[in-house]
Parts: C-alpha cells; sequence; structure tokens
C-alpha cells in the first residue's frame, strides 16, 4: 500500500464547517451562561474546540486499517472502562458517567462511540457474503447491545441509544434483507410511536421520567415547555445575543449543553435556525460523500456510522428542543458545551478524513 | 467495488433522515413564526409580573394648615422561609428584636416552609430602631420593604372626623380609609398607584423593573376644623361626661353662616393611630355626632316654637295656658315638671314648659309641625362628608298617634343627631337658612391647584324676622330660665335645654338617665358660632339635666370660639350674668360641682395654655380647672397610656423568671463578657446560656450591666448597651 497522504488532501471543507458550527456554538455558550456560575464555559468550550482538532489529527494519522485490526482490543479496554465508571464513577445527579483521570472528568460512553463505529466496519466489512443474516445481526446487535446497556445502566439512556443507529445504518447498508428491516421497523413503528402519540402530555412527561429519571428533576414536562417557549419567543429574527429571557432568566434548563439549540433559537430566530441546520446538513453531507469515495467497504461503513451518528444526535436534540421527541438529554454535536462530547466528534472526523485521505491507496 | 446495492439503500437512509429533518424545521416555523406570538406571551407571563406601586396618601390638614393625618415612611420586614436553616434559630432572633411572640412565628415560618413560600411577612411598619437592629443581624433570609404608615400626629385630636386607616389583609399594599374622612375620601386620598412591570427569573428573583406609569400621589385635605377649639371641645365635653356620669357624648360646633365644622367632638375617643386590637368593642370610634340619633327632649321646642310664629298668630308675649302642670291629650294625662298655670310664649321656651309647648304644637297642628321639622332638617340626612351618618327618626304624619303631637312638640318620639341639632340651631342663628354641613376647606391634588369646595347655595326654612325674635326668645332661655350656665362673659349668647329620660326600649319603660343637650349659639345679634352638646346617659334628676350638664359645655366652647373668631364682645366684661340670675335647681348642680360662679372666668383664662398644648401634645393633662371633678377627668385617657408599659414590663419580668428557674434557685449564674459582640452574638449567647438579657442601640456591644463575671440575681436581666 503506497502510504501517501498530502495535507491537501485533507477534507478542509469538511473541517470549516465543524469549526463554524463550533464556534457558533461557543458564542451561544457565553450568551447562554452570561452571568451565571457557569459564566467561563465558553473560553472553555475554545480549548476543547482547540484540543478536539489535535485529536482529529491524531486520528487522520493513524490508519485506520490500524484501528480496525486492534478492534477486540480497544472493545475489551472500552467495556473495561464502562464498568469501571459504574464502579467507581462520580455521581452526579444520580447517575455515574463520569471517571477521573489524571484530574480530568471523562465521560467514557462518548469515546466508546469511536470503538462502535469501529467495531460495526469490520464486523460487516468482514461479511463473507453479501447481505446480512440473522446470525449476523444477532451477533453484531449483542455486541453493540452490551456497551449500550452498561451505559444506560449508569444510567444514560440518551447516550445508551446513540450506538444503535450506527449498527442500524450499517445493517441496512450492509443488505439487511428488506423482511427483516420490514419487521424491525414494524415492531418499532407499532410499539413506539403509537404507544407515544396516545399518551397525553403529562403522561409522556412521565413515561420519559420513569425511563430517564435522572435527567429530569423538576418535571420532564416543565422543560419541554420552557424550550417550546423558548423557541417560540425567538421568532424569525430572533431576540438577539444575550436577548434571549428564557435563557437569561433561567427558565430555560441547561441552556448552554442539552438545551443550547433551544437557547439559539431564541436569540437568532427562525432564520438562525435554518442557517444552523443548513450547515449540519453540508457537515452529514460532507461526511456522506466521503462514504461514497471510501476505498474500502470498511471505510465507507465508518462513515456512515459517523453520519448516523451525528445525525441522530442532531435530529433526537432538535426534535426534543421543538418538543417532537422526548426529552433524553444528550447534546448537539460540536454546539454544546462539554469535553468529552467536543473530542469525540472530532475524533469521529478524524476518522472521517483518515478514510478519504486513504482514498486512493487502496 | 461493488457498491450499487448499499448506495441505493444509503440514498433511502437519506431520503428518510431529510424527512424527519423536515420536520423538525416545519415544527420550528410553527413555533416561530405561526406559534410566535402566543409563545411570546406565555414567557412574558412567566416572566413578568406587574405590580403597583403605592401612591403616597394625600395628607389632611386642620384649616390654620397643621397636619391632623399624614403619611410617613415605614419599613416592613418580611422573610424568604425557604432560605431559613433553622425555624427555631429564626424564630427566636425575629422574635427577641421585634417584640413578637415566639411560638407565633415560629409555627408561621414551619408553616411557610411547608407551604414552599419564598415569602412570609414578619412585622409589617416596624419603628427605624427595629429596622436598624434586625439589619445589624445581617441575615440573608430577611429582607427589607419600604412602605408608608399613616401617622395621626396629634393622637385622639379629631379622631372620629378624621376615622383611621387599615389593611383588610396582610397582603394589602396601602392602606385604605376604615372610618371617617379617611373612609368618604379614601379614594381621592388614595391617589392612584403606579405600575412597574418586574422581570423575574426561575426562581422568582426580581430581575429588573420598568415602571410603566408612575404613582399619582392622593389629594390633599384641608379641614374646617380649627385644632385649637377641637381641643378645647374634646376637653369640655370629656370632663362633662365624666362629671355626669354620662355614657356617651357628642358636640358639634360650627359656624352658622357657611355651615363649615369647626369642632366636632365625641366622648369617648380613641388614638387612630392604635389599630383596634381583636375583640375591642368598637363603640368609642363610632362618631356619634353622626351617627347616633337621640331624643332630643326640649331642645326641640325651638322648631315647635319657631313654627308656630310662622304659622299662627301668637308672638312671643302671647300667654300660652299652661293648665296647672297637667293637660290631658287623646286620653294620656302629661304632667309638667313645674305647675305653671301661664306663661308667655317667650318663658315657656325659659322655662321649657312641656305643657306650654303641646299647647303652642296643638295650634300649630299636626301637618304644619311636621313640615316645619322636616324643613328643619330632621327625618333626612345633612350630607355631610362623613360615612355612617345617621337620618335619625322622624315618623311619617300618617304613622302619627293621636297623642304624637304632644310628644313632638316637646321632643319625643323623634330622634336626632347632634349634628342635625347643630344645623337647626344655624337656622335660627343665621336668620333662618338651612345651610349644609361643611368638613372640607379645600381640597388640592397632587401638583394642582387648591380647589376651594364651593358652598351650595341654603335653602330658607324660616323668615329672617322669625329668626331673629326665636334668637331673643332663646336669649330668655340663657337670662332667666334653664340656660343660665351657658352665659358668656363679654358676650350675649342664646340657646336652649334638653333632658330627655332615656327609655329602655327592653323594659318598655323610661330609665333614670338622661339625655342632656343645650343648642346654643353667640352672640345673640349676629351669631358666630352654634354649638350642639348632646351627653347620654346622665343621671341625676337636675344634676343630669341639660342645663347643668350640656350647658357649660357650651359656654367652655364657644368662648375660645368666639376669641379665636376675634368676634367683638357685645357685653361689658364686668358683667357677671350668673351672680345675678334667679337661683334655681340648676345652680345647686354648681355648687355640688364646687364651681363658684367666678370660676367662670378662671376657666376662661385656663383654655389659653389648654389650647397651645393642643398642638404639642394632646395626651398631656388637661389644666386643673375649678375643681378635683374636672382634674379626675383627664385620668382614663392618661392611665391607659401610661399603665400599659408597666403591666407588660411585670409580665415580661414573670417569664423570664419562669425561663430560668435552675437558675435562679442556684446564687446565680456568671455573667458573660459580651462587649465587643454583634448584637446576633449577644442574642445567640444569651439564647445558649439561657440567661435574660435587655439590649440598647445598635452597632457592637460597648457596655453591659452587670460587668462580666458577676453573679446575675434572679430576675435581672443583663443590660448590653450597643454602639457604632
Amino acid at each position: 500500500m503506497a502510504r501517501y497522504r498530502s495535507f491537501r488532501d485533507a477534507d478542509w471543507s469538511l473541517l470549516a464547517t465543524a469549526l463554524i458550527i463550533s464556534a457558533l456554538g461557543v458564542l451561544q455558550i457565553y450568551s447562554a451562561t452570561y452571568g451565571t456560575k457557569f459564566q467561563d464555559a465558553w473560553w472553555k468550550q475554545i480549548l476543547w474546540v482547540v484540543l478536539g482538532v489535535g485529536l482529529l489529527w491524531v486520528f487522520t494519522s493513524i490508519d485506520y486499517h490500524t484501528l480496525l485490526a486492534q478492534i477486540p482490543v480497544l472493545y475489551t479496554l472500552g467495556l473495561t472502562a464502562l464498568v469501571a465508571v459504574l464502579v467507581m464513577g462520580r455521581l452526579v445527579f444520580g447517575s455515574r458517567r463520569w471517571i477521573k483521570i489524571f484530574g480530568v472528568n471523562f465521560q467514557i460512553s462518548e469515546f466508546v462511540k469511536l470503538v462502535i463505529i469501529l467495531l460495526v466496519a469490520r464486523y460487516l466489512s468482514e461479511l463473507k457474503r453479501d447481505g446480512v443474516g440473522l446470525r449476523d445481526l444477532l451477533k453484531l446487535g449483542v455486541l453493540v447491545i452490551i456497551p449500550a446497556a452498561l451505559v444506560m445502566y449508569q444510567p444514560d439512556l440518551g447516550t445508551g441509544l446513540t450506538y444503535l443507529p450506527v449498527l442500524a445504518a450499517g445493517v441496512l447498508v450492509a443488505g439487511l434483507p428488506w423482511r427483516y428491516v420490514a419487521v424491525i421497523a414494524l415492531a418499532g413503528a407499532l410499539v413506539l410511536p403509537a404507544g407515544w402519540f396516545f399518551l397525553k402530555d403529562y403522561q409522556k412527561a412521565r413515561l420519559v421520567t420513569f425511563l430517564d429519571p435522572s435527567r429530569d428533576p423538576r418535571g420532564a414536562g416543565y422543560q419541554v415547555i420552557q424550550s417550546k417557549i423558548a423557541v417560540g419567543d425567538g421568532g424569525m429574527w430572533g431576540r438577539g445575543v444575550t436577548r434571549g429571557t428564557q435563557t437569561q432568566l433561567r427558565f430555560l434548563p441547561v441552556p448552554h449543553t442539552d438545551f443550547i439549540f433551544s437557547a439559539f433559537a431564541e436569540e437568532h430566530g427562525f432564520v438562525g435556525v435554518v442557517v444552523v441546520l443548513g450547515l449540519y446538513f453540508l457537515l452529514l453531507m460532507q461526511i456522506v460523500q466521503n462514504a461514497q469515495m471510501a476505498p474500502d467497504r470498511a471505510g465507507m461503513y465508518i462513515c456512515m456510522g459517523v453520519a448516523a451518528l451525528l445525525l441522530f444526535h442532531l435530529l433526537v436534540n432538535a426534535g426534543m428542543v421543538v418538543g417532537i421527541m422526548p426529552v433524553t438529554g444528550i447534546p448537539l454535536p460540536l454546539m454544546s458545551s462539554g469535553g468529552s462530547n467536543t473530542f469525540s466528534v472530532f475524533m469521529m472526523l478524524g476518522l472521517v478524513n483518515n478514510v478519504r485521505l486513504r482514498r486512493f491507496s487502496a | 467495488m461493488p457498491e450499487t446495492q448499499p448506495t441505493k439503500r444509503l440514498r433511502w437512509l437519506l431520503w428518510s433522515l431529510l424527512a424527519w429533518t423536515a420536520l423538525i424545521v416545519v415544527r420550528l416555523a410553527w413555533l416561530q413564526v405561526v406559534k410566535h406570538d402566543e409563545l411570546v406571551s406565555l414567557a412574558r407571563q412567566q416572566q413578568q409580573k406587574t405590580v403597583e406601586i403605592p401612591a403616597a396618601r394625600g395628607t389632611i390638614f386642620d384649616r390654620t394648615g397643621q397636619p391632623l393625618a399624614k403619611t410617613l415612611p415605614a419599613e416592613s420586614i418580611n422573610v424568604n422561609p425557604l432560605k431559613i436553616p433553622d425555624p427555631g434559630v429564626a424564630a427566636d432572633l425575629l422574635s427577641r428584636v421585634l417584640d413578637l411572640d415566639r411560638r407565633t412565628t415560629f409555627s408561621r415560618i414551619v408553616a411557610a416552609k411547608a407551604r414552599k413560600t419564598g415569602f412570609l411577612w414578619i412585622k409589617r411598619k416596624v419603628s427605624g430602631e427595629e429596622a436598624a437592629r434586625v439589619r445589624s443581624l445581617k441575615l440573608d433570609w430577611v429582607e427589607f420593604r419600604a412602605e408608608t404608615r399613616r401617622y395621626y400626629p396629634h393622637g385622639r385630636l379629631a379622631a372620629h372626623v378624621l376615622g383611621a386607616t387599615g389593611m383588610t389583609s396582610r397582603e394589602d399594599i396601602v392602606e385604605h380609609g376604615s372610618a371617617g374622612l379617611e373612609l368618604s375620601f379614601d379614594e381621592e386620598l388614595s391617589g392612584r398607584p403606579g405600575l412597574a412591570r418586574v422581570y423575574k427569573d426561575v426562581h422568582q428573583n426580581a430581575y429588573d423593573m420598568q415602571v410603566t406609569r408612575p404613582p399619582e400621589p392622593g389629594a390633599n385635605l384641608t379641614l374646617t376644623i380649627d385644632p385649637n377649639l377641637q381641643y378645647d371641645a374634646e376637653q369640655a365635653l370629656a370632663a362633662a361626661a365624666v362629671r355626669a356620669h354620662a355614657r356617651t357624648g357628642s358636640l358639634v360646633a360650627l359656624n352658622p353662616v357657611t355651615g363649615e365644622v369647626l369642632a366636632m367632638a365625641n366622648y369617648p375617643a380613641f388614638d387612630p393611630n392604635v389599630p383596634p386590637r381583636r375583640g375591642e368593642s368598637l363603640d368609642a370610634r363610632s362618631n356619634l355626632a353622626v351617627a347616633t340619633p337621640f331624643e332630643p327632649g326640649s331642645v326641640f321646642k325651638v322648631i315647635t316654637l319657631a313654627a308656630a310664629l310662622e304659622t299662627t298668630k301668637l308672638t312671643p308675649d302671647t300667654m300660652i295656658n299652661c293648665g296647672n302642670g297637667t293637660i290631658k291629650l287623646a286620653g294620656r294625662v302629661i304632667h309638667d315638671h313645674d305647675r305653671y298655670a301661664s306663661l308667655s310664649m317667650a318663658d315657656v321656651l325659659a322655662k321649657s314648659s312641656n305643657i306650654g309647648a303641646i299647647q303652642i304644637g296643638l295650634k300649630v297642628g299636626e301637618e304644619k309641625l311636621y313640615e316645619y321639622v322636616r324643613r328643619f332638617g330632621f327625618g333626612r340626612k345633612t350630607d355631610i362628608d362623613l360615612p355612617g351618618e345617621s337620618a335619625g327618626v322622624l315618623r311619617r304624619l300618617r304613622d302619627w298617634q293621636p297623642s304624637s303631637i304632644g310628644s313632638v312638640a316637646m321632643g319625643h318620639e323623634i330622634s336626632a343627631t347632634s349634628i342635625q341639632l347643630a344645623l337647626a340651631g344655624a337656622i335660627v342663628a343665621n336668620g333662618g337658612l338651612h345651610v349644609k354641613p361643611r368638613l372640607i376647606l379645600k381640597r388640592q391634588k397632587a401638583g394642582g391647584a387648591e380647589i376651594i369646595e364651593p358652598q351650595e347655595k341654603p335653602e330658607r326654612v324660616i323668615a329672617p324676622e322669625t329668626a331673629i325674635k326665636m334668637r331673643q326668645m332663646m336669649e330668655g332661655v340663657v337670662l332667666r330660665g334653664t340656660g343660665k350656665r351657658a352665659a358668656l362673659k363679654g358676650y350675649t349668647s342664646g340657646g336652649k335645654t334638653g333632658s330627655a329620660q332615656i327609655y329602655d326600649f327592653k323594659a318598655h319603660a323610661y330609665t333614670h338617665s338622661y339625655n342632656a343637650s343645650f343648642m346654643g349659639f353667640a352672640p345673640v345679634n349676629n351669631p358666630q358660632i352654634v354649638v350642639a352638646v348632646t351627653l347620654v346617659g346622665t343621671t341625676g334628676v337636675g344634676t343630669g339635666f341639660g342645663g347643668a350638664v350640656a350647658a357649660p359645655v357650651f359656654r367652655e366652647v364657644a368662648m375660645p370660639a368666639l376669641r379665636m373668631l376675634d368676634v367683638p364682645k357685645d357685653l361689658p366684661e364686668t358683667t357677671t350674668l350668673i351672680s345675678s340670675a334667679k337661683t334655681n335647681e340648676n345652680d345647686l348642680a354648681i355648687a355640688g360641682l364646687g364651681t363658684p360662679p367666678p370660676g367662670i372666668s378662671e376657666s376662661a383664662h385656663a383654655v389659653k395654655p389648654m389650647r397651645e398644648q393642643a398642638v404639642s401634645s394632646v395626651t398631656t393633662k388637661p389644666p386643673v380647672q375649678g375643681g378635683s371633678s374636672v382634674a379626675r377627668s383627664g385620668e382614663p385617657a392618661n392611665d391607659l397610656a401610661l399603665n400599659r408599659r408597666p403591666f407588660f414590663d411585670t409580665k415580661e419580668r414573670v417569664s423570664l423568671a419562669r425561663e430560668t428557674p435552675s437558675l435562679a434557685r442556684a446564687a446565680g449564674p456568671t455573667v458573660p463578657d459580651f462587649r465587643g459582640m454583634t448584637l446576633r452574638g449577644v442574642l445567640e449567647e444569651s439564647a445558649a446560656t439561657r440567661l435574660p438579657v435587655q439590649v440598647t442601640g445598635d452597632g457592637m456591644a460597648r457596655n453591659q450591666d452587670p460587668p462580666p463575671g458577676s453573679a446575675l440575681l434572679p430576675g435581672m436581666r443583663v443590660r448590653v448597651q450597643f454602639a457604632r
């Protein structure tokens, strides 16, 4: 394999899109935490983004085939770390998600995402025949669900769920027979939304509270209502930076992390939101383009996994903000304040770039 | 690369996810564009609160321009129960510093905590010293709110006219009038509260405030009340009421021409600065002069005679058959208090002959008598600017019994208020016009010009000649009749006494107590002042009558009034009418009271210093005037004020002694060194050691008594002096 890599060949437009979104995120974090005890979150976020770009480069440099070869080790390491979090993690609001390494709190589940993406990519790329059989589906499913379950047990339902779209996107693209897809989709479509739309608001809130009590100290309904009010308050053009009353008067819960999209919607209005969604769309399209140009199936699965995971984050978070998805509390990639998530997103983008740089070497 | 199937799948996936994204965008458009206004109003609803900014209540001035009721800034103390770490300690501190009941305070805080309320009033309108003490505790859960407090600088003076203010509920921001002018002019005095929009965060903390409408202060009122005359009237009335053992009394002094009420007094009185205690009888707070009618009795003969002068051929000199003291009327035999064969009409009034009055009444006839009684203002309200006015009782003509004409002619089967009597007197005094009583001289809206209240056109009741004749006859009452004690030094005066036995409606019998009244004016030829006095529940035949009890009050009020109005004297100063007057049963009353006739001049001089005191302090003891009986009259009021302190002191000591039974048995605990500690420290220390502490001042503890290290004897307290 010719290991020709050029600086020039890196996906600069992808990085630019990511950095623009990150910059909007920093601005919104600044505004949302203005005058609160989280006041310094914005420059911390800048630090996370800078470090994230460094990690992106690291994950671009190591050939993804090398990483795929180490999957058993990485997977075992990931599981061990997740168990360690459960045993000795820091208890915050009734859940153990963080573990302290060298004085820094890491959210292990964020980094396990990369392992899942690589795991699914390797498993599906090594399939001997075309299409995914039931045995493969079950085997891969179990491999993915074990870490997901460990995360949900923290409890952190939202992050645990993010592992599943990687699996779903992978098997779908790999050629899961339509009948399986139909069966799974039917089951899901019947059980989840049917149940969901027949429930009343407070029951929805209760259901969500039941599924994920730690996210919701004051009633899930309250958060959704406040978020909807904030979004609506923004109107067409928004209230302006640090002018969003819902955000500034703290009616909006966690406006710099999970509900940053609604804070953004209040301060920048429908126009601002559409611009941001457009940027995300651009980002995802660039990733999908890389998937299509991938040198091998493994590379394609990696890019697809990244795209599926980010899209899932985006849809669930934005859906939650506008009230069409339950409050699960997963961050908006690149915008929400927080180190672990920022790092993992840039690492994923690094993997995408990694695949791109090796597209001529196959 | 066999990518055909995966790419197809990929496209599928992308389309479905794009649909999801589209759904989110549609939803965003729905919330941000379509439902924007609705959600904005929802946001404002939870973020903003419109609060009222209380407007300053207008000041009430007397006619000399001195304030009778004004609004002072006051601070109120509230707590945030949710921030209180320990209700026990909080209740301890607050009850000690603010003189509150610890147990009630504690249970209120606990209850508020349980309700999750972030706001609880602890004490409204505290003194500056109390506020400073709480401040020095530096507690982060205590808040101070600027409020206003209604203050009556002269205490009891004109209390019934002014009324009182109060808050109907704990949540009220401003006081509203509950009685008197404070009630009837509440709207004007209150002004209009301003509005402010308060932005609050999710924890209900105010974040920003924007005044959307500034408050409009209330209008100022200037009353017709003269403070000095009011003081004289109150003192004279109270003294007379005590002297005659009257239950209640009322007095109205007014200008007969303009209807301006110069004084309106009631007995008993109250201090509007002190809110009524729970269960306290509100009788003392009722403005009897306008609210409580009574049977006027012989005073009413003035109306009967005036009607007779106008409607019959009778003249003051016409002899009236007085039937030797008895008359038979519609089957009823009526006895007179004295047996007169016949009297001139003037003497019927002077001697207050009942039979004579009945004979005159019969000549007038039912219809004419009723008409004149009506025109003199009885049985209808005077429309004075005071709440709760009574119209009195005047039966309609068709409800009259055959004997009613006799009763009405001498002031029975009818009831009237003192203000009605005063206005009836004014009709005679001013030449026959029924004027409207006025309490408001002028009013001034905040920032506006003073508006002088226009005087309503008076209505004519009797002809001027009739009024003149009546005045002369009424002068006769003072000169040679039942009202000799109403004679003034240096001025002529006229009037009419009245003594009606009080009818007990439960027992259906007349009691041995009386409504003693006097209605009079001075000087006779050009009356400048009319005074109506009524004392209810006087006892003693003769000594409880109007001539003995009420007429002196007239004198004591009319004299300073005439001086105040600068009315030229129309009698030589040396003339003492009383000494030349024929002794009658009323003189016995004078002797019994130990006031010799020259005492009039004494009392007249004594009035001067009294008036000066009226402005400075009303609760001071009135100067001793003539006899011990008068001096005694001031006591009940002072007793109330003076006795309260020692009573509470002893109680406090008892409870403190009970708190420390074990210490009391021992030789006494050692006093710690409080010096250099903060108020909070001292209170905590004293709570911990259970040592009773009395603190004064604020700042740091500088001095203490007993000194540190000495033993505290049972019942003693450690006095700690604070200073900055």
